[in-house]
């Protein structure tokens, strides 16, 4: 016999107590009954458990454990299905029994590049003082409003430049909801001919080919980052079988990355008709459009644009479904994004397949970035020679600069795609700050890398940087001055990477991490970071992972001066 | 395995280059997979074979010619020509620092010596990690089975998918984000305060240990490995004993036909019990002055209070020569003999043998006739088989499954993994039962119908398919018949008037009927709820004649399956171990089949048919059956009336028990013989599948116990017979010649493949997993649709016994409970009596939940601690009947189904009240457990 010891079995019973309900947690009537009546006749689809996991936190201000579990219930789903998901949004309170909610007001203050360079720091410690303790004040990742650097929300209101009297002034008079910005609104887009380009394709005046010939000639790139051909997408979704699905990606989370909101708070129904041409050539019947949370006014903006689109249709339109996001960078991931649609955690899938094959839904999905869409209209209105006679430098078409940091005149710039950053600051950015010297760039938001500003002249468009082991992406352009370190910045930029990692792949959820630590010593083991960073740009399952070792390539490659001390 | 190049030409084949080599991937291998074949290794961690692969560990990345990044070759096809490198300096980096940066953050603490990062780390050559390690989760030990440490945890989330996609259990996920990604049960709950059922698949799965079995038993080294079956339910799952110094040490699912590895918690962890120290070692004859009664209790720690120990040839002689006298002096039908559906085949066969030649009646039955005995009777009459058409696995091939009175998540909990499997791959599962169980969240119908009232609802059903022009006109034409008589009978049966009597809207009624009907291929499974009914044979017939009307049979994916309960069921019944049956279901009154018997075994036979279980303990109430042979059944715990049942036993002038603990029955025994449990021996086994198993012995017995077989062959030789069976593997040979369809099976083959399905008439015959294709078994090839009025339960709700009770089983405890109960897990987990009823009827009498509730029937009265559990229907209560403390059999009634001769276990009338005095008597707690040394 195996050694043994004999005991009383019944010392190993917890109290020889027999349950008192079935395993694990039970319904709690009370909290079921909450449910229903949120959800009220609203159907119990899984993918719709992220917009319901909202209804709760937006009328408790959290999601208790005991919501979580009516929730299952009601949709039919395992507890730790809706836990799971609920948990992986930063804008999901999760709170357990003897846990305590969250006060009724949170003021988030951004802590990602740009606002820190605006002394975000500093700011959140003193909001924090000024509100008082029945104020959460946390620190959170881009909230794209980096040319109103530093930039906080209180509730779901974002406060420019904030100070931390503005914050405290918010929250004392209760000024939670945003603003909603002046913007072309549905009879002013209709009387300067807005919706017509759509109207003339449903009547037969243009048809699908045609259509995606011109967007084809326009060479018209998405403007998400990946800069894959517009009119070669349409063509190659058209050709799969229906049902085909549209996954538009407003989760525009990309540190120093403000261009759609820009455009979505001006001239919500020009990106609409894009959208809906784009549906029509392709053969589509749903579009998904997916909205960052933290947009909340172009959250308000777009339902209000759809609600008066749908009542005064100028043809057939697509069934559209405004989806709100969370808080997750990942969700920008074009799969990461389809997976959240789905009303899942946002974990990036493995391709293949690709989307345009196998995508939202498992049905073939044309996905596309807001801003791409935003210029269809005027492709398709003016010849696609609106769009490819732009151009400098050898490059065509042109580029929403997001410009923030150390500029005089930080914001969107519409410019050449081409330009260089130097002729960027010169000639849309008002020059540098005062007192502030062109040191280094970010040419493409938090991966793309950073560029000392001796290669400041480097045309900036896609494909243009890669020889420098960077890439354009977004055309979020953060500019450091002299006063600024480089390897600051690049470990800002890891511990937003390491925040916003889906945790999926291990180079990315462990290697984001170790990299912290390692980039947070006084001394870089620059040897082990290669490592790192190789492995983690080679072997991480999506964009995020792979990119997110950049600025400490570019950081080990071109300011060895400040890993030296000498900076 | 390496299959050479050249074999590889087969259409769809893919060639590709590996490292150099050119190579040939098969239709739909992974790169991985091809290489393994080919013999090239390439760490990876997040995926193991049978498993759908994830891709995120990272550890088995390659370089794909003209790729920018590397790929996961798990999850990566490969394609025509693609040049793939899996040692070049940039995936081997790649490899080595996933690995290392794994490794740098888990202890260096073993949880499991065979760590499959531990070997990895080994095989790149990674020293110690240059990384931190991550701040550590403390160590949850809260789940009696299993001990979570995830220190140990790598997130590859083999434990989600086998908690998620193999058992859908559902209990595991993967919660929060980033570097706090972690695995949680539920809500982040500890696994033992969670939905957890331990079925322990989590555990297997886990490549580290962090998931292990509880008190280290992944840190025993085992010496021997034995290739078994399980021994609890009918699924028949095949596994493997680890053992070490004759004891089991852990328990690991094998890739049976039924289970493919996996195993529920009663299979891999309730093994303890065969080293229990209540174990019988020495056989014992009862001390004079200790008179039997119904109320007669023997502690079973303290056997020798009541017994006094007696050599083996003692207490043969005392009960063989016993019983003899009593044949010569009363004549044969005054004996009967109970087997049981826990022994082998062999045991089973050789047992009828004993009682059929040996006693000279028919008077021998087993616990068949208080599971599924009006089924049986049903199908034989129906269709002239009482066997499933088609294996529980054909729901995977299944467009509608129909699952009725079963609760397979508790009492065949790997079979419903099946079910659940098949529900996520698109099958619609129409689940038809008054106690709402866990799959009803799978269920595209869930149909919560009034308890008694099957047989109006199922008619509403034909009454729909036949309105609706549903019915399978040529298959009814061609292999039918009665449909006229069917057709007429249901017309009073519409889905409107049977509404209010089933509780089900009629619009739900007919909808799931067309739903059936007009699916490719419907399978209906029921259990118990059906069939322990006294009109269990016309429910039964109802589901019969509902297959039969669609012609939903006879196909893969389409049939009927009642889910036998025992593991050995289906072969006990099929070997004859039942009063109007010989082997392979002759009936005795056949004078054919009675000379056939009678030439095979040397002996004359009674041509009239035995009394069956219920009937014998009636007859030794009266006093017509004066002697007993009981090998492995406790009837004193599992038949209704239970009060009764024991009065009765202890009338006899001889109870023979041969059993491996003091059971109740045991209190009344006059010779208790000590046998073998079933590690203990080597048999076959018949699933619930038809297909017959081979357990094989891992342990040698413990004192003086005998092998079963061995203790009947020794019983048989006092009763005048002459046998000389030495191994089961002779009585198997004798069994071949007796069945037909068995015939084909031989003994090596059962060794070499574990697993052979029956029909098997011809040796080399590949065995039928769906019969019924073209005929019926029955003298006109036609199945016979036989009408069901709509009756009601012998003793329905009145006002003095205003509730309904169910008795029925938990997941945890195996019939009488004398095995689950001794083993620690299963005993913590679910260590007393309970009473589940919904909340609101707790309310309503003022109980809280777990407070003290009396149930009292006409026949008897039990206390117990309330469960609050909404899925039982008001008005309801469920008991399970293991518990000695509070049998639930005290309560039961009586009263037969008139053909199956079944109990009406699921439905009598008590009365519920607050408060009582609970039993402070509870398990076996005078039990040993296994803890650390």
């Amino acid at each position: 016999m195996a050694q043994r010891s004999v005991v009383d079995v019944s010392k190993l019973r917890r109290a020889r107590a027999v349950r008192t309900q079935p395993k694990g947690r039970a319904v709690d009537p009370q909290a079921l009954a909450d449910v229903q009546a949120l959800l009220g006749d609203a159907p119990r689809r899984r993918d719709l458990l992220i917009e319901f996991l909202h209804r709760i936190q937006d009328r408790h201000g959290h999601i208790s454990a005991a919501h979580i579990v009516a929730l299952a219930q009601e949709m039919r789903l395992a507890m730790t299905e809706v836990y799971e998901v609920a948990t992986f949004y930063h804008h999901f309170d999760v709170v357990k029994e003897g846990e305590t909610p969250p006060p009724a007001v949170t003021v988030r203050v951004c802590t990602t590049l740009s606002c820190q360079l605006a002394g975000a720091d500093a700011l959140r410690a003193a909001a924090a003082k000024a509100c008082g303790s029945n104020v959460r004040v946390i620190g959170a990742p881009c909230i794209g409003r980096c040319e109103h650097a530093p930039a906080a929300v209180v509730g779901r209101n974002p406060i420019d430049r904030a100070t931390p009297d503005a914050i405290a002034a918010a929250v004392a008079s209760g000024s939670v909801e945003p603003a909603i910005p002046k913007h072309i609104d549905y009879s002013a887009y209709r009387r300067h001919d807005g919706y017509r380009v759509l109207a003339s394709c449903h009547a037969g005046e243009r048809d699908p080919e045609s259509v995606i010939a011109a967007l084809e000639n326009s060479e018209l790139r998405g403007l998400g980052g990946a800069g894959f051909p517009a009119g070669r997408k349409w063509r190659i979704v058209s050709t799969e079988p229906a049902p085909r699905l549209m996954a538009v990606n407003i989760d525009e989370g990309e540190p120093g990355t403000f261009k759609d909101r820009h455009y979505l708070e001006r001239d919500p129904h020009r990106f609409l008709e894009g959208t809906l041409i784009a549906a029509w050539a392709v053969g589509i019947d749903d579009v998904y459009i997916y909205l960052r949370d933290e947009y909340a006014a172009s959250r308000a903006i777009l339902e209000k644009a759809i609600a008066e689109l749908e009542a005064d249709a100028p043809c057939a339109l697509p069934r559209l479904h405004l989806r709100r996001g969370a808080g997750a960078y990942i969700c920008g991931e074009e799969s990461a994004m389809i997976e959240s649609i789905e009303g899942k955690r946002g974990m990036p899938r493995l391709r293949p397949p690709y989307v345009a094959q196998v995508g939202l839904f498992g049905r073939p999905t044309l996905e596309h970035n807001m801003e791409t869409l935003y210029w269809v209209r005027v492709i398709l209105e003016k010849g696609a020679e609106a769009f490819s006679s732009h151009g400098r430098h050898g490059r065509k078409g042109l580029r929403s600069f997001s410009v923030s940091g150390r500029v005089a005149k930080p914001g969107v710039h519409l410019a050449p795609a081409g330009i260089t950053v130097r002729e960027l600051i010169a000639e849309h950015c008002g020059g540098m700050l005062p007192g502030h010297e062109f040191y280094a760039y970010l040419p493409g938001g938090a991966s793309g890398g950073i560029l000392p500003a001796s290669l400041g002249d480097v045309p900036l468009d896609f494909d243009t940087l890669q020889p420098y082991g960077c890439f354009i992406g977004s055309a979020a352009i953060i500019l450091l001055s002299q006063h600024d370190r480089a390897r600051d910045a690049a470990l800002n930029l890891m511990q937003f990477f390491a925040d916003e990692s889906c945790g999926q792949c291990t180079p990315c959820r462990v290697g984001t991490e170790k990299a912290v630590g390692l980039l947070s010593k006084p001394a870089w083991d620059v040897p082990l970071l290669n490592e790192l960073s190789q492995a983690m740009t080679d072997a991480s399952i999506c964009g995020l992972g792979q990119a997110a070792a950049n600025p400490v390539a570019s950081v080990i490659k071109y300011f060895s001066d400040e890993l030296e001390g000498k900076r | 395995m390496s299959v050479p190049l050249e074999a590889a030409q087969d259409v769809g084949t893919v060639r590709f280059t590996l490292d150099g080599r050119e190579m040939a991937a098969t239709p739909g291998e992974t790169i991985l997979e091809a290489a393994s074949r080919h013999g090239i290794e390439i760490p990876h961690l997040c995926y193991t074979p049978g498993m759908r692969p994830d891709g995120n560990c990272r550890a088995c990345v390659v370089e794909i010619k003209g790729e920018r990044v590397l790929a996961p070759s798990c999850c990566r096809a490969p394609a025509a020509g693609m040049e793939v490198q899996s040692a070049s300096a940039r995936a081997r980096h790649a490899q080595k620092v996933v690995v290392e940066m794994l490794v740098s953050d888990v202890p260096e603490r073993v949880y499991r010596p065979d760590s499959e990062l531990a070997r990895w780390r080994r095989w790149l050559g990674i020293g110690k990690p240059r990384f931190e390690a991550r701040a550590q989760p403390s160590a949850d030990h809260s789940h009696p089975a299993m001990a979570v440490n995830l220190d140990a945890c790598i997130q590859c989330t083999r434990c989600v998918r086998a908690c998620r996609e193999v058992q859908v259990n559902d209990v595991i996920g993967y919660a929060f984000r980033g570097a706090q990604s972690k695995i949680v049960f539920d809500l982040d709950d500890p696994m033992g305060e969670s939905t957890c059922v331990a079925c322990g698949e989590c555990v297997q799965a886990c490549p580290t240990g962090a998931l292990a079995p509880a008190h280290d038993a992944y840190v025993v080294a085992a010496d021997r490995m034995v290739e078994s079956v399980c021994p609890y339910c009918g699924v028949g799952c095949q596994l493997t004993y680890h053992v070490k110094d004759n004891a089991i040490v852990r328990v690991a699912g094998r890739d049976g036909p039924a289970n493919h590895d996996r195993l529920c918690v009663k299979g891999r962890f309730g093994f303890d019990y065969v080293a229990h120290p209540q174990r019988l070692t020495k056989p014992l004859i009862r001390k004079p002055g200790f008179p039997k009664s119904g109320d007669f209790v023997v502690d079973p720690a303290n056997p020798l209070s009541v017994f006094r120990e007696a050599t083996w040839d003692e207490a043969l002689d005392l009960a063989g020569g016993t019983l003899a006298r009593i044949r010569d002096a009363h004549g044969s039908r005054a004996l009967a003999g109970f087997g049981s559906a826990k022994c082998s085949n062999e045991e089973a066969y050789l047992f009828q043998k004993l009682v059929r030649t040996g006693f000279g009646s028919n008077n021998v039955d087993h616990c068949t006739r208080l599971c599924h005995a009006s089924s049986v009777a049903a199908l034989l009459e129906g269709i002239g088989s009482g066997a499933v058409s088609n294996p529980v696995m054909d729901v995977m091939q299944a467009e509608v499954v129909l699952l009725i009175g079963a609760n397979p998540v508790v009492n065949h909990p790997v079979a419903a993994t099946w079910i659940k499997n098949a529900v996520k791959r698109g099958t619609h599962l129409i689940l038809a039962d008054p106690r709402r169980s866990e799959l009803a969240r799978h269920a595209k119908h869930y149909l919560q119908f009034k308890p008694d009232t099957d047989v109006a609802l199922l008619n509403a059903m034909m009454y729909t398919i036949i309105e609706e022009g549903l019915v399978a006109q040529s298959f009814v034409a061609d292999r039918t018949s009665g449909f006229d008589e069917l057709r007429k009978n249901v017309a009073g049966h519409s889905p409107e008037a049977m509404a209010p009597v089933c509780g089900i809207p009629a619009d739900t009624i007919r909808a799931v009927a067309r739903l059936y009907a007009s699916s490719s291929a419907s399978m209906i499974l029921w259990g118990m709820g059906i069939s322990q009914h006294s009109h269990g044979t016309d429910n039964a017939r109802c589901l019969i004649a509902l297959s039969m009307l669609t012609g939903q049979v006879g196909r893969p994916g389409t049939g009927l399956h009642p889910l036998r309960g025992q593991n050995n069921v289906q072969g006990a019944s099929d070997v004859g171990l039942i009063p109007m049956m010989y082997p392979d279901y002759r009936r005795v009154d056949n004078p054919d089949a009675q000379h056939r018997f009678e030439a095979l075994w040397g002996a004359s036979l009674d041509a009239k048919a035995g009394l069956t279980v219920v009937e014998i303990i009636n007859a030794a109430s009266a006093g017509s059956i004066r002697g007993m042979y009981v090998m492995g059944e406790n009837p004193a715990m599992s038949d209704p009336d239970v009060h009764h049942a024991r009065e009765a036993l202890g009338r006899l002038e001889m109870l023979v028990v041969q059993d491996i603990f003091l059971t109740e029955t045991c209190y009344l025994a006059d010779v208790i013989l000590p046998a073998t449990a079933f590690p203990e021996k080597t048999g076959t086994f018949t699933n619930t599948d038809r297909t017959v198993q081979l357990g094989r012995q891992a342990l040698s017995p413990p004192g003086d116990a005998r092998q079963d077989l061995a203790i009947i062959v020794a019983m048989a030789k006092r009763l005048g017979l002459d046998w000389s069976y030495a191994h089961s593997r002779d009585v198997f040979a004798e069994m071949r010649k007796a069945m037909p369809s068995i015939a084909g099976i031989t003994w090596e083959r059962l060794e070499r493949e574990h697993a052979v399905t029956y029909p098997c008439e011809h040796e080399g015959d590949p065995g039928q997993h769906v019969v019924f294709t073209h005929d019926f078994p029955t003298p006109t090839g036609r199945a016979r649709l036989v009408p069901a009025q709509v009756t009601h339960a012998a003793e329905r709700p009145d006002a003095e016994y205003p509730y309904v009770l169910i008795t029925g089983r938990q997941l945890e405890h195996w019939h009488t409970g004398s095995m689950t109960r001794r083993t620690e897990v299963l005993d913590a987990i679910e260590p007393g009596p309970v009473v589940s009823m919904h909340p609101g009827d707790l309310a309503a009498l003022g109980v809280v939940a777990g407070g003290a509730v009396t149930v009292e029937s006409r026949r008897g009265k039990i206390v117990l601690h309330a469960r609050a559990d909404d899925g039982t229907p008001r008005g309801a209560v469920f008991v399970p009947f293991c518990y000695h403390e509070a049998a639930a059999n005290l309560l039961t009634n009586p009263v037969l189904d008139p053909f199956g001769k079944i109990p009406e276990f699921k439905y009598c009338a008590v009365r519920v009240g607050a408060g009582g005095e609970i039993s402070a008597e509870t398990g076996y707690s005078q039990g040993s457990a296994r803890v650390p040394a």
